[in-house]
């Protein structure tokens, strides 16, 4: 039977589909790529479903789209506690901690995800203009995460973080930068990200780089190389000039257009 | 997705209720005369039955006594209206965006002002009475909503969401009651999660309000019966005959050391269960029941982590996982 391969995810579906079983792109519609090779993420349509293991998520709403999530029996997902826009009473929450306690509360990150699970319904959305972005993650595969870009991941996704030092001083006044790191083992899994504007998406190749505002940054795979590179301008009495992150090859690199500094409270 | 086509087509000039502002009109436009939601199009509801609301097409016209509104432009929409001789609407002054000098701008006191400026609302509404044009908008990407309000109807709005409305409308205000205590030490920190109070709308005759939402729009008919959970800072309207009430939901914990989503396997590495304090984390929110309409936005205010044991609470219901 003919197959369509989803360009933004690499998942096959049933010729008939129109959109994407695993991350809800079109299928009936072209990539839009710059010359400059970055890429539109897929726009997803109101009311795209997306399956994952025995549950669906359905995106909703194109000014902040919210992620409806229809949990089965035995399938749970995670998230940082205050992206929950509605749920069902009957749908379980739990707090799992991080680690990484005071610095990283200090710095404004969760030390606890939440988990809830099924039978139920539970929705999510982030506070401001953008767009979801899916990024199905293949056994093995390892994704790099800006804070508080994450919106909800399935229960077989492994979530830890890192801080990034060399972010000091570029981000918030010194806090730092973390990124969260999303990691499958055996099975696959889904993960759900808001851009604030909209997305871009660009593969560099192999000692590619790459030069991106910090505040543009979005996701990265593991396997590109993120440093601070200060730039010799300056911004202005008392800036000390203008950083960039530098990203090596190979893998996709994400970013967002709208890169105000959100405070997360 | 479920989609349900409009029960008389915009060929027929029969009595059409239209399905988000529930008002009748002769269907003769593409759009509803009422709140300017399209006529033409099929209804979008999600799989938990939330309809989201159309936004209205760019310069659709919404008709109120002799005067009319325009909505136009597609992230931040300006409600431009054109108002006939004599008529009035009313708006707190920081949404107004232009106005002809023909429209004669006046204020308007507002009583219990003290109350109302300790919560950080406006004291004085502005008054324009027509004729010539006047347009209002929000600093928020989000959509604006007509609520056109039959006599003797009301609705109950979030504080600060409130744009314009026609003279014949009034403007109340009464506490939420959603409220809850943190015990911090000796003192008691009040969180107040849907604001200090609740707009209350009533129409003496056919009126017209119109609200700003950040984000996306949702409506829902919660039956009799039926109860959700909605984040407090995400309600835009309700029904006065919808029920709701604080509801502290208080996370379970994970279980097992070195991961586990409540024994569900995965989300290894960092994780472990929680315990002690940290359990004390607590979800608020508005538990809302039925008879009646609901509608959200999809952008809320987060709320403040309630980051110590609750102390006295509003009324309110509970839930420990």
């Amino acid at each position: 039977m003919e197959r369509i391969v989803c360009s933004w995810c690499q998942a096959q579906n049933d010729a008939d589909r129109t959109t994407c079983a695993s991350c809800g792109a079109p299928l009936d519609a072209h990539n839009v790529v710059m010359d400059s090779g970055w890429r539109e993420a897929p726009r997803l349509r109101d009311m795209t479903q997306i399956g994952f293991g025995n549950s669906t998520c359905q995106v909703e709403g194109e000014i902040v789209p919210v992620a409806e999530m229809t949990l089965a029996q035995g399938d749970g997902v995670f998230f940082e506690h205050h992206a929950m826009l509605w749920k069902d009473p009957t749908v379980p929450i739990a707090a799992i901690s991080t680690g990484g306690g005071m610095s990283r509360m200090l710095g404004g990150m969760p030390y606890l995800v939440t988990t809830a699970t099924g039978p139920g319904r539970v929705a999510f959305s982030r506070d401001a203009a953008g767009e979801v972005v899916v990024l199905p993650l293949q056994p093995s595969e390892e994704l790099d995460v800006r804070e508080h870009a994450f919106l909800v991941a399935s229960h077989t996704i492994q979530y830890s973080f890192e801080r990034i030092k060399g972010f000091k001083n570029v981000m918030h006044g010194g806090e730092g930068m973390y990124l969260d790191r999303f990691v499958t083992a055996g099975d696959p899994g889904i993960l759900l990200l808001h851009g604030y504007g909209n997305v871009f998406e660009r593969r560099l190749q192999a000692g590619e780089k790459i030069l991106l505002e910090p505040g543009g940054f979005l996701y990265k795979d593991s396997s590109v190389t993120m440093d601070i590179q200060q730039q010799d301008v300056k911004t202005g009495i008392g800036h000390k000039g203008l950083y960039l992150a530098e990203m090596t090859g190979p893998g996709r690199v994400g970013m967002q257009s709208m890169y105000v500094h959100h405070e997360s409270e | 997705m479920s989609a349900t086509g409009p029960d008389a087509g915009p060929s027929t000039a029969t009595a059409y209720v239209c399905p988000y502002c529930r008002t009748a009109s002769d269907a003769t436009a593409t759009t509803c005369p009422n709140c300017g939601a399209p006529i033409d199009v099929r209804q979008v509801v999600t799989r938990s039955g939330w309809e989201e609301l159309p936004r209205i097409r760019d310069l659709a016209r919404i008709q109120f006594g002799q005067s009319t509104c325009q909505v136009s432009g597609k992230y931040v929409p300006v409600a431009d209206m054109r108002l006939a001789a004599g008529e009035t609407v009313y708006f707190s002054h920081h949404v107004l965006l232009f106005a002809e000098p023909t429209v004669q701008l006046t204020t308007m006191p507002m009583g219990n002002g003290w109350d109302r400026t300790l919560a950080g609302m406006p004291l004085i509404m502005m008054q324009a009475t027509g004729p010539g044009n006047i347009a209002f908008s929000e600093d928020k990407a989000g959509e604006t909503v007509a609520v056109p309000l039959e006599h003797g109807q009301a609705v109950e709005v979030h504080e600060h969401r409130f744009l314009v409305a026609t003279s014949g409308v009034s403007y109340t205000w009464e506490k939420s009651g959603i409220w809850f205590n943190t015990i911090d030490g000796n003192d008691q920190k009040t969180h107040r999660p849907m604001g200090r109070y609740l707009d209350r709308f009533e129409s003496d005759g056919r009126g017209l309000l119109l609200l700003h939402a950040a984000g996306n729009v949702f409506l829902r008919d919660i039956p009799e019966g039926d109860q959700i959970l909605v984040q407090p800072g995400a309600v835009l309207y309700k029904d006065p005959s919808v029920g709701m009430e604080l509801h502290l939901e208080y996370p379970g914990k994970g279980s097992g050391s070195g991961g586990g989503l409540g024994g569900l396997g995965g989300l290894g590495g960092l994780m472990h269960s929680v315990g002690g304090s940290f359990s004390n984390r607590v979800t608020p929110w508005l538990r809302m029941w039925g008879p009646g309409r609901v509608a959200i936005q999809s952008v809320y205010a987060h709320p403040k982590d309630a980051d110590g044991p609750i102390g006295r609470t509003a009324q309110a219901t509970s839930q420990h996982w």
